[in-house]
């Protein structure tokens, strides 16, 4: 067992950091604007790109003329497929068996999306760029397109010739039992639903500028998430070393999932930067994004429970297919959805046993990539509505039908293999019932009843993985290696530097991993400075997604903290001649408890750990900057969201009265962030229940490319979110973290849409498919009228 | 290329004489021409509120005004809104409120703020939601930015009084 597996050490951890409520230091430069975005990165002699894309859903590209282009004022270069031969088409690197589908950097002889890139043209600038792109002429013959998964498999057309039934993936799970545990059963409820096709939309769209330097450095600034994981795939289609290639990543407008990977219009613009000898930029605007950036979610699932009379859920079965659009490719993107879908539909509850299939299926429409609940929230949501279901036809209360099915708080190992360590699965619940007033809501129904008015309530309680590391992929039916690097220094003014994995895009890193170091090093927040978002500042790091980053890069810099601490603490033994033990660090010095003089600032030890031979000679020139690697133990967060609405019959349309979350995150860094991120991500929910959905004509058009018909919630469209928190550190992370952010999103459309229900129980309505908006509602309604 | 047009505008109170194309439009001029990239473009069909700034006093999307409109007029963008040094008080209160996570959407958030609270000094939740609803935040859940603009509101109402207070005296 190494040092940092220890319990803390006398005089560790004793500021109180580790949780506080501190200020978020990046914030000053935000709200004067003076952050700096990819679209803000000002090069000298930058050009601009812009993409001549495909119009049509599925096509054979007969001809392309790029002449007159080329010839247009102010154009540096028109880039087809055969100017960009050289570069690898994208592929997942995932040890999986599927079928891949590469995507070249600009459609060859095919396209097989509305906006799918055929023509790059760089210019003088976007204007000039945009000017030249509409004098590009495409010959399409156009070929049947497909945008259901049902006729996709069935009959096609195939979209790539190597893809039998447009199925690209299968996978199936028997835990055994659960065929028996279905006849036998006394209740058997069953739903099919179609989740809709979303879309991350970050507020800042994808960018990328690139600049070849003179030496033969690459560099990429790129709105990311994961810039060493992008590193990578960079050489990889571009055939250069990694050595060659420096991501780095300026502020982020957002993210959510979708900039975990390079796209092919990164490509393209590295491409010509390389071949132009001048950067290139490429910001995209929001109906490129809106139409052919990447979409998620899209599914069809069927999902059936099976109960005993008294409550006890006996098994689950779930076919999920998977509408992955027209290329699997940007890693698990097209596979992670169903995969996690079919894997965490037993959630927080007791299921003895458990049928899956999961069908990837490709389909004409803009590929898909993750967007935060990837998956988990389709599985929620299909199994809360059915246990309201099914606590109406067996005539239990729905919120006892829950506790009667619960897992215990301790660890525990889901059907599907997923090694759970524990939480507040029952005491989220019941805070969530009494913060919303559960007990008082029939009397608040009842009284809106008689005046005409529709008020529902809903409850889904959570569990949601949040340690994606080497292990919990395993778990989760994607094996992927993961690791993540931190360092941490001391400089010789005795202010301390934390270089960690994660890539901040508004969750707060600079002060929340501060704090950390802070903690262990015993100095102040502000004097920790955190080095993130380039490929130059650490050895590796995989990024921030799946709510990662509190269990690796916290743990990371807890690591390199105490190591550091360990070596501080060294130095400081030599220099005033006293064993370790007996050493505080406290304030920024090092002390002899109980001698008051007997003190060194943190920057005289840093000056002797640099320039005394005698103290360098005694730490192996190990020097005062540590680094370490990081891997974490699977950690799930779990909570439950509530909410009770308002529907209005007429318009068919849904106001929120009250919604509160509990969370248990285990050990918080800053409750002030991890609210935020509650409340983040609550609200997409509500977009995913109640207004988001990418829409297709039947000919692969798609009709939702402006904020005007693609409705992500506005102020207006929501209300006041309560947030409470239990705290459950984990036994098994580092620090106790388990990380978070994606819980509210994943759990809050199935309380919405239960809530919705249940106003409308009176109506016989029944939520088959989503989102929720005045039109379905108002269907729903009548059918349910009608039987 | 077509031709340019002389336009003549104040920005932030600094005077600019300057030839622009016809279709510029004003988001653009202000971000690549005079280097202000506190105002984002988020959509540039009018719909997300990243790119507003204040012509003449009041709140506009800078994305669907031309820069040619702007000529002889004054605008005011996030770098220019205390008109000198600290925070305005919204830009504060957002800031200890937690009300901005990626922080793109902020700055066309505080300045459609400071339009609604120079019409409204002391709007209720309500009209904060639908003063605000011409500006998209994919991060916070409006819940902070709410809180935010009430609690600045009250610093702007108590400032107020304490300046009336002071003439009276
Ligand atoms: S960029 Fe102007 S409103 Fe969106
Ligand atoms: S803080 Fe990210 S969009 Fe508002």
């Amino acid at each position: 067992m190494s040092v940092v597996e220890q319990a803390p050490e006398r005089g560790e951890e004793a500021q109180g950091l580790i949780g506080a409520r501190v200020r978020r230091r990046e914030d000053g430069r935000m709200v004067t604007g003076a952050a700096r975005y990819v679209a803000d990165v000002e090069l000298p002699r930058c050009c601009e790109a812009a993409f001549v894309r495909s119009t049509v859903a599925h096509a054979r590209i007969a001809a392309v003329d790029v002449e007159a282009a080329r010839a247009a004022p102010g154009v540096l270069a028109v880039l087809t497929a055969a100017e960009l031969a050289a570069v690898r088409p994208l592929a997942d690197l995932l040890e999986i068996e599927s079928i891949k589908t590469p995507r070249p950097p600009l459609a060859t002889d095919r396209v097989r999306y509305v906006g799918e890139p055929i023509v790059a043209v760089i210019a003088e600038d976007r204007y000039a760029a945009e000017d030249a792109a509409e004098l590009v002429v495409v010959d399409y013959e156009e070929l049947e397109p497909v945008l259901d998964v049902d006729v996709a498999i069935a009959r096609g057309p195939l979209l790539h010739d190597h893809v039998p039934e447009n199925v690209y993936f299968r996978s199936e799970f028997r835990s055994g039992g659960a065929e028996e545990a279905f006849a036998g059963a006394d209740l058997v409820v069953a739903r099919t639903l179609r989740v809709n096709r979303q879309l991350a939309s970050s507020m800042e769209t994808r960018g990328v500028v690139a600049q070849a330097e003179p030496d033969g450095l690459l560099t990429v600034w790129l709105s990311s998430q994961a810039p060493f994981q992008q590193r990578y795939l960079f050489a990889l289609a571009l055939g250069l070393p990694e050595s060659r290639i420096r991501v780095v990543v300026p502020d982020v407008g957002g993210a959510f999932g979708p900039k975990d990977f390079v796209f092919p219009e990164d490509l393209c613009v590295a491409h010509a930067a390389l071949t132009l000898g001048r950067p290139v930029r490429w910001i995209e605007d929001r109906q490129e994004n809106l139409m052919a950036g990447s979409h998620s979610k899209e599914q069809k699932l069927t999902v059936e429970l099976a109960f005993a009379d008294d409550g006890r859920l006996l098994a689950m079965r779930g076919r999920f297919v998977g509408d992955t659009g027209a290329f699997a490719y940007s890693a698990p993107a097209g596979l992670v959805d169903v995969m996690f879908t079919a894997q965490s539909l037993p959630g927080p509850y007791v299921v003895p046993a458990y049928d899956y299939d999961v069908l990837g299926v490709l389909t004409n429409k803009t590929p898909v990539a993750p967007y935060r609940g990837v998956g988990i929230t389709a599985a929620q949501t299909a199994r809360e509505l059915l246990l309201d279901e099914a606590a109406e036809r067996l005539g239990i209360d729905r919120v006892e039908l829950r506790r009667r099915n619960l897992l215990g708080d301790e660890p525990t190992r889901s059907i599907t293999g997923q090694e759970y360590d524990g939480g507040s699965y029952r005491t989220s619940l019941e805070r969530a019932l009494e913060r919303i007033d559960w007990g008082g809501f029939p009397a608040r129904q009842a009284a809106a009843r008689a005046e005409g008015r529709h008020l529902g309530i809903g409850v889904s309680p959570f569990i949601e993985g949040t340690s994606l590391g080497t292990m919990a992929q395993l778990q989760s039916g994607f094996p992927m290696p993961s690791h993540d690097h931190a360092w941490a220094a001391v400089d010789l003014t005795g202010t301390v530097a934390v270089g960690v994995p994660t890539c901040n895009h508004g969750q707060g890193h600079a002060t929340a991993f501060a704090q950390v170091a802070a903690e262990v090093l015993g100095v102040g927040v502000d004097d920790v400075r955190v080095v993130e978002r380039d490929t130059e500042s650490s050895p590796w790091g995989m990024g921030t997604y799946a709510s990662r980053s509190a269990v690796f890069g916290g743990g990371a810099v807890l690591k390199a903290a105490r190591l550091l601490r360990e070596r501080i603490l060294r130095v400081a033994s030599l220099l005033l001649e006293a064993p370790p033990e007996a050493l505080a660090l406290e304030d920024g010095f090092v002390g002899i408890a109980g001698v008051p003089d007997a003190r060194i600032p943190l920057a005289g030890i840093a000056g002797a750990a640099h320039f005394d031979p005698g103290v360098r000679a005694a730490l192996g020139d190990a020097g005062l900057r540590v680094g370490v690697f990081h891997d974490a133990p699977p950690a799930y967060s779990n909570g439950c969201i509530a909410v009770e609405v308002e529907v209005d019959v007429e318009l068919g349309t849904v106001r929120l009265l009250r919604t509160v979350a509990v969370e248990d995150c285990g050990t918080m860094l800053n409750p002030t962030i991890v609210e935020g991120q509650v409340r983040g991500g609550l609200v997409q929910g509500i977009g995913a229940a109640l207004l988001e959905h990418a829409v297709y004509d039947d000919d692969g058009q798609p009709l939702t490319t402006t904020y005007m018909d693609y409705l992500v919630p506005r102020s207006s469209d929501v209300s006041a979110i309560e947030v409470d928190h239990v705290v459950t550190p984990s036994p098994r992370t580092l620090g106790g973290m388990k990380g978070m952010a994606e819980g509210s999103s994943i759990a809050t459309p199935a309380a919405v849409l239960n809530a919705v229900a249940d106003a409308l129980s009176p109506y016989g309505f029944r939520v088959e498919r989503l989102p929720l908006g005045p039109h379905a509602v108002w269907e729903g309604l009548r059918s349910g009228r009608a039987g | 290329m077509s031709t340019r047009v002389p336009i003549r505008l104040s920005v932030n109170g600094r005077a600019h004489e300057l030839e622009v194309e016809p279709r510029l439009l004003l988001v653009h001029l202000l971000r690549d021409q005079l280097g202000l990239t506190g105002t984002h473009v988020g959509c540039d069909t009018s719909n997300c509120g990243a790119c507003t700034v204040h012509l003449d006093g009041e709140a506009v999307k800078s994305c669907t005004v031309l820069a040619v409109q702007a000529d002889a007029a004054e605008v005011t963008t996030i770098e220019g809104l205390t008109g000198g040094d600290g925070l305005h008080p919204l830009q504060a209160a957002f800031w200890e409120d937690h009300a901005l996570q990626c922080g793109y959407c902020t700055p066309g958030m505080i300045m459609a703020a400071a339009d609604l609270l120079a019409r409204n000094p002391d709007p209720s939740e309500e009209e904060i939601r639908h003063g605000l609803e011409g500006n998209l935040c994919r991060c916070t859940g409006y819940h902070n930015i709410v809180r935010a603009v009430r609690d600045a509101a009250a610093e702007l109402r108590a400032r107020e009084a304490g300046a009336r207070t002071t003439e009276v005296v």
